[in-house]
């Protein structure tokens, strides 16, 4: 990622954690970078680059502070934009993905990987090609390309892909559906890498990366319809954004159970429960959560008048005694989460 | 059982074999241990594919190159062999779990040294019927071994705990000590499968330059010049990558680098640009090269000097394998052999290290390359004493094939009678289409290497609703 990718991610009205932009991008969902994702507006960001090293974005950071786009705290972890930085900024013309809402209900990695071997594979099959070199992907993709390929095979699956596919790019703007198309391999089209679309477009990489996830994401949303030829590879790949587990104790929790109930009946610890249900809250739509039976009116009632100004800017720290002593730093993390949810409907 | 041309027939649709592959066979089919030193290109293969068509149970190939190993099966895949696999370590555990469920049913495995080397995986091999064990790249005990693959060296036991099955050595290139270095490794007497390494299509070439800018632009000078495609190989990625843009940018010519440090789906893409005539140039690391099938590679320029003649002629070999006029031209500025020297001396331990380590081993940090190293030989009961032996003997071995190339280099006569004398071979008679020494200028026209003139293609960009249309 070079400056001008992460000075997109940056404000110059909210200091931003460095850790918790790297640890999105790497896919370490603690409670705490999930929270400050949300707050940041920047939880689409989750698990998109997993090979991040840590400590990967500190040439871009070195990169902005030369050029006084930001200012670094004290203590070297936060950053914020600066006013030369939004000016310059605002010079680079700089991709918008449009279907950013869908990105934490797919598993975009492994949904590219099955797109690319699945055109190779129809594409080969068109021509009638038996002998070709696959794309190097895991077994699991092999896997579910075999047993979807097996299964969609026929004269007419190429020419309903093409439909499909054109179908889904259309919807996206030009650009991004020819970096998408470039970047498959089939018949007699090696495909262009990641490298060589960047430098043909004369664009960062990162930038490239956020068209072809837009149009991976594109594509695997209109795969949701049972007619398109792609849905038995995609559709699978939807997902809760909320770990299995988690979900466990939230079903567990909307049932009527007590936390520590919950707790011993599932042999986890109460600070599980509370983690899973803090995720849980970031992560689904203020509808999907129990807000009611778990931060019921009363509590938020004493929340609204001990908590004031910006939602960033509280401390359970701050909090007077009593309510220290009567709620625990979950209800006062709840209820930012629900206050959250107030302003930005889900 | 039906004759190998038979079987060559009806597997690959080829009426004859290519030279040394029926040897070879011949050799395995009276159980025979063989050793096949055959040229890059010769369809090494080949030979152990049909080999485990005629015979039941599984071969089980050791490989070095982790990228490659997907390759080959890829290939054996293309090729009608469903039942392949490969292990290494960059396979997910539940990939390696599922293989290792159907170990009985592979007809050809790939595993890599350190896989290999594993009790685990040697019980489980124990269980099954090999039909033939092939050490791909053989001539690696003797390169890797010491410095980078010390599991290399335990081949000769594991060979042993697996009852001796028969095997296949194979390489592109291997001197007489490193034929005995190999049979001595694997504790086998094998029969040995020989073809000349010498190439005669392709003209050698050493240039002097006087340092790195002017090898800067000789390199793009000749890239101008040169008949494509052609393979430029460095000895750091970081330089294979930077050069790749630069010549894209400046000699107009499509080029990309391919090394080690790209991920598959680059490599695979990479590699197919090249294989359709859509690159004009690869600029690679010694990762490019082992299994890319390619015959018509008109040049191969060397921008670093290689550490050894072995590697120079397996490099080269990439050059000219449709047999047609080609040219291997090495680059050298002085002081060009401290880059092998110093990559080789990384390494190695030093004498301290050694010592400390031995003395204090819980002290030392494992994921460090040398530790690791040290600690593998320790862990199989090396002692300290045998390991600064190994060591010494080893970085004299490494100077003289450093110091060979260097003669090469430097040679003022017939560079192909200095090149073959490193194989044990005697040259055919110097004439004009042989080489040119460092101090003899390098003629294109003479050779019949000069790119015709071309004017360039326009790049049309096709839009995307058609290259989903041609796609399908």
């Amino acid at each position: 990622m070079e400056a001008v990718d992460l000075g997109q991610l940056l404000s110059s009205k909210q200091d931003r954690r460095i850790r918790v932009i790297e640890n999105l991008l790497r896919g370490k969902k603690t409670v705490s970078t999930l929270y400050w994702g949300q707050r940041y507006h920047l939880l689409p960001l989750l698990n998109l680059s997993k090979h991040l090293a840590r400590g990967g974005l500190d040439t871009a950071i070195q990169d902005l502070q030369q050029r006084d786009w930001v200012t670094v705290d004290a203590e070297q972890k936060t950053l914020r934009l600066t006013a030369k930085g939004e000016v310059g900024l605002a010079q680079h013309a700089y991709y918008r993905p449009v279907t950013v809402d869908q990105w934490v209900n797919w598993d975009l990695n492994a949904a590219r990987q099955r797109l690319l071997l699945a055109v190779q594979v129809t594409s080969q099959f068109a021509h009638s090609t038996a002998r070709y070199y696959p794309l190097a992907t895991d077994q699991e993709t092999r896997r579910a390309v075999r047993q979807w390929f097996h299964g969609a095979k026929g004269p007419a699956l190429a020419s309903d892909l093409a439909t499909a596919l054109t179908a889904s790019l259309r919807q996206l703007p030009n650009e991004t559906a020819s970096i998408m198309t470039d970047q498959f391999t089939g018949f007699d089209q090696p495909g262009l890498t990641l490298e060589q679309l960047a430098l043909a477009t004369d664009q960062a990489i990162w930038q490239i990366r956020l068209r072809e996830f837009d149009g991976v994401a594109q594509i695997a949303r209109d795969a949701w319809q049972t007619t398109h030829p792609l849905h038995n590879l995609l559709a699978p790949l939807w997902r809760l954004p909320v770990s299995t587990s988690s979900q466990a104790t939230l079903a567990a929790v909307t049932a009527g159970g007590d936390l520590q109930r919950v707790a011993d009946r599932r042999k986890i610890k109460l600070s599980t429960v509370r983690e899973h249900l803090l995720e849980a809250a970031i992560m689904l739509p203020v509808t999907d959560f129990p807000y009611e039976l778990v931060l019921p009116p009363a509590m938020r009632e004493a929340f609204r008048t001990a908590v004031h100004g910006d939602l960033d800017s509280w401390q359970y720290v701050a909090l007077p005694q009593a309510m220290q002593a009567e709620y625990d730093f979950f209800y006062f993390r709840l209820y930012a989460i629900w206050r959250m949810k107030q302003e930005v409907p889900a | 059982m039906e004759s190998l041309t038979a079987s060559l027939q009806r597997v690959f649709g080829f009426s004859q074999f290519r030279s040394g592959q029926e040897a070879a066979l011949t050799s395995l089919e009276a159980g025979k241990d063989t050793l096949a030193i055959l040229p890059t290109g010769a369809g090494k293969t080949l030979i152990y594919q049909l080999y485990g068509y005629r015979h039941p149970g599984c071969v089980l190939i050791v490989s070095p190159l982790l990228s490659l190993m997907n390759d080959q099966v890829d290939r054996l895949r293309m090729n009608g062999f469903k039942r392949a696999a490969a292990i290494n370590s960059l396979t997910p555990f539940g990939e390696r779990l599922s293989i290792l469920n159907h170990l009985d049913q592979l007809q050809f495995l790939f595993l890599s040294p350190e896989m290999l080397s594993q009790p685990q995986m040697l019980n489980q091999l124990q269980r099954i019927n090999l039909s033939l064990l092939v050490i791909d790249e053989a001539h690696c005990i003797v390169q890797w071994g010491p410095d980078f693959r010390p599991e290399y060296l335990l081949l000769g036991a594991i060979r042993d705990k697996l009852q001796r099955p028969l095997t296949l050595m194979l390489t592109a290139t291997a001197g007489k000590q490193t034929r005995h270095e190999i049979a001595k490794q694997l504790r086998s007497t094998p029969a040995v499968v020989t073809e000349s390494v010498n190439r005669p299509n392709i003209f050698l070439d050493v240039e002097n330059v006087a340092d790195e800018a002017t090898k800067q632009s000789r390199l793009q000078d000749l890239v101008k010049r040169l008949p494509r495609p052609g393979v430029v190989y460095f000895s750091s990625k970081q330089q294979a990558s930077d050069t790749a843009l630069w010549l894209q940018q400046t000699a107009g010519v499509t080029a990309a680098a391919y090394h080690a440090g790209l991920d598959a789906e680059d490599r695979f893409k990479i590699q197919q640009q090249f294989m359709t005539d859509k690159l004009d140039i690869i600029c690679a690391t010694s990762a490019f090269g082992m299994g890319i099938d390619k015959d018509n590679v008109r040049f191969v320029i060397h921008y670093h000097l290689p550490a050894d003649l072995e590697s120079y002629a397996q490099e080269i070999g990439r050059a000219g394998r449709d047999g047609a006029p080609s040219v291997a031209i090495l680059l050298y500025a002085p002081g060009d052999e401290q880059l092998p020297l110093a990559l080789g001396q990384s390494n190695r331990p030093e004498a301290e290290t050694i010592q400390r380590y031995y003395a204090h081993p819980q002290s030392f940090a494992a994921d460090e390359p040398q530790i690791h190293l040290l600690a593998f030989y320790r862990d199989h009961g090396i002692s300290q004493a045998a390991v600064e032996r190994l060591f010494a003997g080893r970085e004299r071995e490494r100077n003289h094939a450093l110091s060979q190339m260097v003669d090469y280099v430097q040679s003022p006569t017939c560079l192909r009678e200095k090149w073959l004398q490193a194989f044990d071979e005697a040259a055919p008679a110097h004439d004009e289409a042989c080489c040119a020494p460092s101090n003899q200028p390098l003629d294109l026209a003479a050779i019949h290497l000069l790119q015709q003139a071309v004017t360039p293609a326009p790049i049309q960009k096709v839009p995307w609703q058609e290259r989903l249309a041609r796609l399908f």
